[in-house]
């Protein structure tokens, strides 16, 4: 896999697992899903917050 | 990828975003309300008594039906609908006695323990409600409810052309770089390749779901008119005598399906019926088998069940669309993050939009061509 899908992949595999986490139960699954789904978004503010225009 | 063919993914992104652009907007607003509705309904007073005390008996459903019916004695019921979140809340639904189909009726929601009896609010006059109409079928009935699931496919199809292009865009780019200094286009580009693509999976998955969700009448419709009937037309024996009580058969189907809970009892005539049996749905109560249904005819007059069935997997993936579209199943953490994702995609919509209004112009393009006419007239 080239460069160019090394993150998205990985983004969309985190997401994948996020959302089908907290519908095979409850507890530990759920915080699998809160902790894997921040991740991309956590990634958009990152990328936002570094390159604002200052 | 040969240039022909990115040249046209890249039209079918373009037109496909830019068709549904004005709905997602209003899907995204409307739908980043009302993922918090349990909130929203608690702090407007809106939402409906469910309150009972722990250890408290369930009433009777045949009492239930009973206090339904006082509210308007001319009808009968048709339907009793039970909450998978929320046990006190029953919703009973009453139409003509000729009636099969759910249209000339009412709803009726009652709860369950103290038979409290609310009145159903028409969609205008809630907030949630107001809300749900417009992401719904924007106000216009089945007619926008199929609109608004088009408009859902192609967003679809917009989100998987969007992932084509991205790769021979991104070939000389790092990820995420946002060249904010570069002009409105180029700004808007990055900002749109990165929100886009990190938040892919997600937007994938709630638009097909919507769009499942949108489509919803005609999948039930369908399991209606072919598995479910078939399964009624082999138990045709007309009704001769009475019926016995509503709480004997929701036991019956109940006992078929040890461990279910209620999720739905038609009564004979109704269209998810047979002519003398009772069709009793049941669900499971993990938050996947809460999704997976299960029927039980029961016959009216003896209470014994004539036959069972699970449901066609269509419907399972119309049930499981649920969870999936309104981000419910993971408490109130999952509810924060379907908002943020859908704020993101709201971002993804706009700046998407204004890349389009920023294209380069073929001016110089066209000027060349005038030339040429001209210069040939």
């Amino acid at each position: 896999m080239t460069g160019v899908w090394r993150i998205p992949a990985a983004l969309a595999v985190l997401s994948v697992i996020g959302l089908a986490a907290a519908i095979l139960g409850d507890g530990v699954w759920d915080w699998l899903c809160w902790a894997t789904l921040s991740v991309p978004l956590a990634v958009c503010a990152a990328k936002l917050w570094r390159q604002w225009p200052s | 990828m040969t240039p022909a063919s990115l040249r046209g993914w890249r039209l079918v992104h373009r037109w496909t975003s830019l068709i549904c652009s004005a709905n997602l907007l209003i899907l995204c607003v409307t739908g980043l309300i009302l993922v918090f509705h349990h909130e929203i309904q608690h702090l407007m007073g809106e939402e409906l008594d469910s309150s009972y005390t722990e250890g408290q008996a369930r009433l009777p459903l045949q009492s239930l039906v009973d206090i339904a019916q006082k509210a308007d004695p001319t009808l009968q019921p048709k339907l009793l609908s039970f909450d998978p979140e929320d046990k006190a809340v029953n919703y009973i639904y009453l139409g003509p006695p000729e009636e099969s189909g759910f249209e000339l009726g009412r709803w009726v929601v009652l709860n369950g323990f103290t038979g409290a009896n609310q009145m159903l609010k028409q969609p205008t006059e809630t907030l949630v409600g107001f809300l749900l109409k417009l992401h719904v079928d924007l106000f216009t009935g089945f007619a926008g409810q199929m609109f608004v699931g088009v408009m859902g496919l192609l967003f679809v199809v917009s989100t998987v052309s969007g992932l084509v292009v991205y790769g021979p865009f991104m070939k000389k780019l790092a990820f995420g770089i946002l060249r904010f200094g570069r002009g409105t286009r180029i700004g808007n580009i990055d900002l749109h390749n990165l929100f886009g693509v990190a938040t892919l999976v997600w937007a994938f998955v709630v638009g097909l779901t919507g769009a499942i969700l949108s489509f919803s009448p005609l999948i039930t419709g369908y399991w209606q008119k072919t598995e479910l009937a078939a399964m009624t037309a082999r138990h045709p024996e007309p009704m001769t005598g009475s019926s016995v009580s509503i709480d004997r058969v929701a036991e019956a189907g109940l006992a078929a399906f040890p461990g279910k809970d209620l999720a739905f009892i038609a009564y004979p005539g109704n269209e998810y019926a047979g002519s003398r049996h009772f069709s009793v749905l049941v669900r499971g109560h993990t938050e996947l088998t809460q999704r997976l249904l299960s029927v039980a005819l029961v016959d009216a007059e003896t209470g014994v069940v004539a036959e069972t069935a699970g449901t066609p997997w269509y419907m399972t993936v119309l049930m499981l669309s649920g969870p999936f579209h309104f981000g419910d199943y993971g408490g109130l953490p999952l509810q924060i993050v379907w908002a943020l994702f859908t704020i993101v995609t709201g971002v993804v919509t706009v700046t998407g939009f204004v890349v389009w209004l920023k294209r380069p112009r073929a001016r110089a393009a066209s000027a060349a061509t005038g030339a040429k006419l001209g210069s040939k007239a």
